[in-house]
């Protein structure tokens, strides 16, 4: 069996291990603990290593997904869970005080596996905050020199996570068909 | 009204809905009721759409029933006939305003034997080519589907084996201006182009092109753009409930019936109709009872396709590379199809609008209608000349090491 993988990185909170559940064939497999630090002012739980689900594409392709701890302290595994993948999968919270800010760190972060690979960017939590609006997401992204796909998320949404998705395979490979009934 | 105690009454004949839907407005606000829409047998005054399925039969036979009926005939195509008074669309409302005019005073000539003069064959009615394959392959649904209650006839002139193109809405939409909501939408996604167009022959682009600057559309682009520069909120006044755009949210504040603005996609208003009013900080934009807040960026995505109806603007030039500006938020507006191929070929490298169709082996209509879409919203522009690189190689993005497998997951995400 051959493996593939995506990658699903952001700060926390932002949506990931909930991304991935929404399109797993199955339950994913969670690493999440009692959150103890500044996390659990944002939610009970927090991933510690990393969330993990699959999709079989067929009988013998595999496609894994990996969702990055949100916190800093983890970044080392950052560089192991990349290696390997075919495409990034940004998560930004809309309500975190600073989006823009994540949004730069992570492109930062994983800036080597994007220029090898692509990157997505889903904005979550925009019906509770709708403002920085997408068009401010991309006007930031233009000043880096970046077109990219940036879409309103509802994490929980399959046909969502699917659509970003499918933007990032577009964008790694636009010649991709896709039959229309 | 006008020296008639009761209203003028209207047949509407082989008219698609929004038309249909239109003209009802039209006769509500602009003539104050002084016309009404009935069924054929009841009408003075019949209006007959000349671009419709078997128009032309359904012309003689209307002759031949209500030879003394005056009849308005509207058609995209210059065709005139002698006893019939001629609206060429897109329908201006002074012209049919003025038409109907005519028609009344028809109405109050001694009656006349009408000669059977529009013995016109179906293949000089000038059905324009844009609608050639929707309105001649049986295997389309007729774009004549009537909305209308039970005792107001448009004729359903869908064929009897013909099935409704379908369309996989891909998301559920959060934001009810960007979805899919009527049989006017699917027919625009299931549009299909004539083949052999040539992009440098001046008649035939002439045909694919239309003007957005005096339609709905073009009025809110107008004041859609100058509320974000200038940083205000914006009202937009006309024959329409007005619509107040807040520039910080980019949200529209509109009645809740809003749905009924699509229907004047199709309609040409004078600039002395419409006016664009910025608005003092301080009044309130807070929604009342009767309205509601829309994004206005799928708002005018729509309102761009059911304007275009598969064309471009004018002055697009078909073979200038377009280079992708923004991704348009697909999760929250419609997504035509192959949208999201077109938008990575565009971010990836600037290709013209014939070249995006072959090299995606896509129908040109879509690449017309994306390109029409994202342009309304600034979301494209042309590749200065100077920047095209004449070294390009013929395939602009070569194939993936992993396209088998992405094509898989594609398969996947389809049936989830």
């Amino acid at each position: 069996m051959t493996n593939y993988k995506i990658i699903f990185t952001g700060p926390v909170g932002a949506g990931k291990t909930t991304a991935i559940s929404s399109i797993s064939d199955r339950s994913p497999v969670s690493t999440d603990k009692l959150a103890t630090d500044m996390t659990r002012n944002i939610k009970k739980t927090t991933t510690v290593a990393c969330d993990y689900g699959t999709v079989r594409l067929n009988e013998k392709d595999r496609l894994h997904l990996y969702g990055t701890p949100g916190q800093q302290r983890f970044d080392f595994m950052w560089d192991i869970l990349t290696t390997g993948g075919i495409g990034l999968i940004l998560l930004l919270d809309n309500t975190r005080p600073d989006p823009f800010q994540d949004m730069e760190f992570f492109l930062e972060q994983f800036n080597d596996f994007i220029n090898q690979t692509q990157i997505a960017i889903g904005v979550t939590q925009m019906d509770l905050n709708s403002t920085p609006c997408i068009d401010d997401y991309h006007k930031h992204l233009h000043s880096r020199g970046m077109t990219l796909p940036v879409f309103e998320v509802d994490a929980r949404k399959q046909c969502d996570v699917s659509l970003l998705i499918k933007a990032l395979l577009f964008s790694l490979d636009p010649g991709l068909v896709e039959n229309h009934d | 009204m006008e020296g008639h105690t009761k209203p003028v009454r209207i047949a509407a004949l082989g008219m698609e809905r929004r038309t249909y839907s239109t003209l009802q407005l039209f006769f509500h606000g602009h003539c104050k009721d002084n016309y009404v829409l009935v069924e054929e047998k009841s009408a003075d005054i019949s209006i007959i759409d000349m671009d419709g399925f078997q128009a032309c039969r359904m012309l003689e036979e209307h002759k031949k029933h209500y030879p003394n009926q005056p009849a308005i005939l509207i058609s995209l195509s210059d065709k005139k006939t002698l006893d019939a008074v001629y609206v060429r669309k897109p329908i201006q409302l002074e012209a049919l305003s003025s038409a109907l005019s005519r028609a009344k005073e028809k109405l109050q000539q001694p009656m006349a034997r009408i000669t059977p003069q529009l013995q016109i064959a179906d293949s000089e009615c000038g059905i324009p080519p844009v609608l050639n394959e929707v309105v001649h392959n049986p295997q389309h649904d007729a774009t004549l589907m009537a909305a209308t209650p039970a005792n107001i006839t448009p004729v359903d002139v869908t064929p009897p084996n013909g099935k409704k193109p379908g369309f996989k809405q891909v998301n559920q939409y959060r934001y009810s201006a960007g979805s899919l909501s009527d049989d006017t939408d699917l027919e625009l996604l299931n549009i299909k182009p004539t083949t052999r167009f040539n992009p440098h022959n001046p008649i035939q682009t002439a045909q694919y092109q239309y003007q957005p600057q005096q339609t709905l559309q073009g009025y809110f682009q107008q004041a859609y753009f100058m509320a974000l520069q200038q940083q205000r909120n914006v009202v937009l006044k006309g024959p329409w409930r007005p619509i107040t755009i807040l520039h910080k949210s980019k949200q529209l504040r509109v009645e809740k019936n809003f749905r009924h603005l699509y229907a004047l996609s199709g309609m040409f208003f004078n600039k002395s109709e419409v006016s664009i009013t910025v608005l003092d900080d301080s009044v309130n934009c807070e929604p009342s009872l009767h309205e509601t807040v829309l994004f206005a960026e799928p708002f005018l995505w729509k309102l761009s396709m059911r304007t275009s109806r598969g064309r471009v603007p004018e002055g697009t030039d078909f073979t200038v590379p377009i280079k992708l500006i923004r991704w348009p938020n697909f999760t929250r507006t419609i997504v035509t199809p192959h949208a999201l191929r077109i938008a990575a070929l565009w971010a990836k490298r600037p290709t013209s609008l014939i070249d995006t169709a072959s090299y995606l082996a896509i129908p040109l209509q879509y690449v017309f209608l994306f390109y029409t879409a994202t342009a309304s919203l600034n979301f494209v522009a042309a590749e200065a000349p100077e920047k095209n690189n004449p070294a390009a190689p013929t395939l602009p993005v070569k194939r993936h090491k992993y396209r088998t497998i992405f094509q898989a997951l594609l398969e996947r995400l389809r049936n989830n």
